[in-house]
C-alpha cells in the first residue's frame, strides 16, 4: 500500500499507459512543459517526447475533431479539456461525432479516445472554470462517463478508460486533486460500469459521485452519532449505470438520497431515481429524494459559492427527513409480477 | 493629426491610472486577496490609446485580460477593485468575475472568460448597430491566443461579408499562457489573417499610444463611413505571468522582459511630454500621487465592503 495524492495517481496511470501502449498519445493546450492546468501531465513530455505529448494552439474544435479523427484510425489519444466548462466549445465534435460513429457505421469504427476535463466549485474560480456538466454527456448515448472520488479509483478507471473502446467522458474533481489516500502495490485497474459500496449500513441509501462521496462520508458518520445507520454507494461510473448496485442498495435500506453538486433540474440524480421508480419501486419504504446544487451558475465570490455548495450541508437534513420516525415503513398492497 | 497636449495629458493619465491599478491588483492576487488575476501590466497603452475619444455609444468587449479598458471606459478604480474583491460594491455584486461585468450605459459589453468566444458576441452587437441604423462602432478586443478558435473566424467572415461597423483588435503579447506564438499560429502573422477577408490591416506598435489611437481613429472612421470591418494587430507585451495561480514561466525570458520594459509606453509618452515642453516633472508627479492615492483608497474601500447578502446568489438567473 502506497499514499499518494489523486493528481499523482493519475499522472501515474498516463506514465503507464504510455509505456505499455505506443497507440496512446496526449494531445491538449499546455500540457506539455506546463504539465497540464492541474499538474496531471508533469514529465510526460520530458519522458515520451513532443510526438506523444502534443501541446496545442487554443483550438478545441480542432483539437477535439482531431483527437477523434486519430482515434478512428487506430491511436488511443487522451486529450485533455482544461476545465469541463470548455467542453461546450468542442461540443459538436464530442457529441455529434465521437459519440455516433460507432453506431453510424454500424460497429465498423469505433473511437477509443478519453477526455479528461476538472469540474467542480470552490476556489472561487466563478461562472466559467466551477460547473459540474456531467449530466451534459450522460444524455448521449455513446459516451461513457466516469467520475472517480478517490486517487485508487482515479488510477484504476483512467486506465481502463484507456482501454476502452468507447469514448469516455472522464470527469476530475478540482477540489480532488490534493486528496490523499492509498492504492495498493499492484495497482488494479477499476472496471468502468461497477459502483463501490464505500460504507455498509442498513437505514438509508446514499448514492454519490465524485467530491460528493466524502460528503455523503461525512454525513454518513454524523448520521451514525445519531443512530442512523447509512449505506454510501460511490457510483465511479455513471454511464453505463451499475444498476444491480444500485438496486441492490435500495432493497437493503428501503430509503434513497441521490446527492450530486451539479444543479438539481435534469443533473443525473433524476435518471437514478427514476430507474429505482421504475423497476424498483416495492424496495422503497419513502419517497426517494435529491440533494443536489441549486439551479443557478456558480457565483464567484467565495460566500456566495458557498451558497451553491450548501449541498454538503444539506445532506444531513436529507438524512433526518428519511428516517423511520419521518416516514413509517408503508404497507405493501401492491406487489411485484 | 496630431493630438493636443491636453490629449496626450489625458492619455498619460488614463495610463497611469491603469498602471497603478495593475500593480496593485497584481500584488494583492500574489498575496491571495481574491481567487486570480491576469495581469496586463506592461501593455496600457492599448486600452488607452484605443478608448480615448469614443462615445458612449460605441461599444468596447474585452476578454479575461485588460481590465484596463474598463478603467478607460469610465468604471472606477474602486469599482474594479470591489470587483476583484468580489464584493458587494462591484458592479456584478461580487457574483461574477468582474471581467464579465456589462455597463450599457458606457458602452461596456459583458465579455467572457472563454478565449475568443468574444468576437461573434461583438459581431453581433455591430450587426444590431447596423440595423438600427446607428453610426456607432464596435471594438472586439481579443489576445493573440485567440486566432486560432474557430469562433474568432466565423465572426470575422459574417462581420466581412456584411461590412459591420467593428474593429477588430488583436493585442499580440506573443504567449498565450504558456505557448509561444512560432508554436500556436501558422503563417508567420495574425494580421495577415485581415487579406483572407478582404479587409484592411495593420501591424502597430502596441507601446505607443499616439499610434494605437491614430490606427484606432482610422479604423473607426471606416466603420462610420460605411467602409466595414479594419483588423489591428498591436505588438505588446505583458509584464506578469498569464495570471496569479502559480502559473510556470517558460519560453518568456528575463532578457525579452528587460527588452519590452524599455519600451514602456508611460515612460515613452512621458518622454514625449517633457522633451517637448508640453509638460513638466512636477506635472507629472503630481499626476501620478493623485493616482496613488485614488487607486490606495480604492483598495481601502473594497477590503472594506462587505460580501452580498446569501440570497442574492440565486437571483438574477433569469429576467
Amino acid at each position: 500500500m502506497a499514499t499518494i495524492t489523486y493528481t499523482e495517481a493519475l499522472n501515474a496511470a498516463h506514465h503507464q499507459a504510455m509505456q505499455d501502449d505506443a497507440r496512446v498519445f496526449l494531445i491538449g493546450e499546455d500540457i506539455g512543459q506546463y504539465g497540464g492546468i492541474y499538474r496531471v501531465t508533469e514529465g510526460l513530455l520530458e519522458k515520451f517526447g513532443k510526438k506523444r505529448v502534443r501541446d496545442t494552439p487554443i483550438s478545441e474544435a480542432a483539437i477535439t475533431g482531431a483527437a477523434i479523427g486519430a482515434a478512428l484510425v487506430g491511436c488511443r489519444p487522451i486529450l485533455e479539456i482544461g476545465f469541463v466548462d470548455f467542453a461546450g466549445t468542442c461540443f459538436d465534435q464530442i457529441t455529434n461525432q465521437a459519440a455516433k460513429f460507432r453506431y453510424m457505421s454500424d460497429g465498423q469504427v469505433s473511437v477509443p479516445l478519453v477526455f479528461r476535463m476538472a469540474c467542480g466549485a470552490g476556489l472561487g474560480y466563478g461562472v466559467h472554470h466551477s460547473q459540474s456538466l456531467e449530466a451534459w454527456f450522460t444524455h448521449v448515448p455513446g459516451l461513457k462517463v466516469v467520475m472517480p472520488a478517490t486517487p485508487e479509483d482515479a488510477y484504476g478507471l483512467l486506465l481502463s478508460a484507456i482501454d476502452d473502446d468507447n469514448p469516455v467522458a472522464f470527469l476530475e474533481h478540482k477540489m480532488l486533486y490534493s486528496l490523499k489516500g492509498e492504492i495498493p502495490d499492484a495497482r488494479p485497474r477499476v472496471p468502468i460500469g461497477k459502483a463501490k459500496v464505500v460504507r455498509d449500513g442498513d437505514d438509508i441509501t446514499i448514492v454519490a459521485w465524485s467530491r460528493a462521496v466524502h460528503w455523503a462520508l461525512a454525513a454518513a458518520e454524523e448520521a451514525a452519532r445519531e443512530g442512523i445507520s447509512c449505506h454510501v454507494v460511490d457510483l465511479r461510473t455513471l454511464m453505463p449505470l451499475d444498476e444491480a448496485t444500485l438496486f441492490a442498495a435500495v432493497e437493503k435500506t428501503g430509503r434513497l438520497i441521490v446527492c450530486h453538486e451539479a444543479c438539481q433540474t435534469a443533473g443525473f440524480g433524476a435518471e437514478i431515481i427514476a430507474r429505482v421508480v421504475d423497476q424498483a419501486f416495492d424496495a422503497l419504504d419513502a419517497p426517494p429524494l435529491r440533494v443536489c446544487g441549486p439551479d443557478t451558475p456558480v457565483p464567484n465570490s467565495l460566500p456566495l459559492e458557498a451558497v451553491y455548495l450548501d449541498t454538503e450541508f444539506r445532506l444531513m437534513d436529507a438524512v433526518r427527513n428519511l428516517t423511520v420516525a419521518n416516514h413509517p415503513k408503508p404497507k405493501k398492497t401492491r406487489t411485484r409480477s | 493629426m496630431s493630438l493636443s497636449a491636453e490629449n496626450l495629458l489625458d492619455l498619460y493619465r488614463t495610463m497611469l491610472l491603469i498602471r497603478r491599478f495593475e500593480e496593485t491588483a497584481f500584488i494583492k492576487a500574489t498575496e491571495g486577496i481574491y481567487a486570480n488575476y491576469h495581469g496586463g501590466m506592461g501593455q496600457e497603452a492599448i486600452p488607452a490609446g484605443v478608448c480615448h475619444g469614443l462615445k458612449a455609444t460605441d461599444k468596447t468587449m474585452i476578454t479575461h485580460r485588460g481590465l484596463g479598458v474598463l478603467l478607460a471606459r469610465g468604471i472606477t478604480v474602486e469599482q474594479i477593485f470591489a470587483g476583484l474583491y468580489a464584493k458587494l460594491t462591484s458592479p456584478t455584486r461580487g457574483r461574477i468575475p468582474v471581467y464579465h461585468m456589462g455597463e450599457p450605459d458606457l458602452g461596456i459589453l459583458a465579455g467572457t472568460s472563454m478565449v475568443g468566444s468574444v468576437v461573434p458576441l461583438a459581431v453581433g452587437s455591430a450587426l444590431a448597430d447596423q440595423l438600427a441604423g446607428h453610426n456607432n462602432v464596435t471594438i472586439s478586443f481579443f489576445g493573440d491566443g485567440a486566432v486560432n478558435r474557430g469562433d474568432v473566424h466565423e465572426g470575422m467572415n459574417l462581420a466581412c461579408v456584411r461590412k459591420l461597423p467593428i474593429v477588430f483588435f488583436c493585442e499580440n503579447n506573443f504567449y498565450a499562457k504558456s505557448t509561444p506564438l512560432e508554436l500556436s499560429t501558422a503563417g508567420g502573422s495574425i494580421v495577415a489573417r485581415a487579406q483572407g477577408y478582404g479587409i484592411e490591416g495593420h501591424l502597430i506598435d502596441g507601446n505607443d499610444v499616439t499610434t494605437v489611437h491614430e490606427a484606432t481613429q482610422h479604423a473607426i472612421e471606416r466603420a462610420r463611413a460605411g467602409d466595414g470591418p479594419t483588423f489591428i494587430e498591436c505588438e505588446t507585451y505583458r509584464w506578469t505571468p498569464h495570471s496569479t495561480a502559480g502559473d510556470r514561466e517558460f519560453a518568456r525570458t528575463e532578457e525579452e522582459l528587460a527588452q519590452w520594459k524599455a519600451k514602456c509606453p508611460i515612460k515613452r509618452l512621458e518622454k514625449q511630454l517633457l522633451d517637448s515642453n508640453q509638460a513638466s516633472a512636477d506635472q507629472l508627479q503630481k499626476i501620478d500621487q493623485e493616482i496613488l492615492a485614488q487607486v490606495e483608497q480604492a483598495i481601502d474601500f473594497a477590503a472594506a465592503a462587505p460580501y452580498a447578502p446569501r440570497e442574492t446568489a440565486i437571483e438574477n438567473v433569469y429576467r
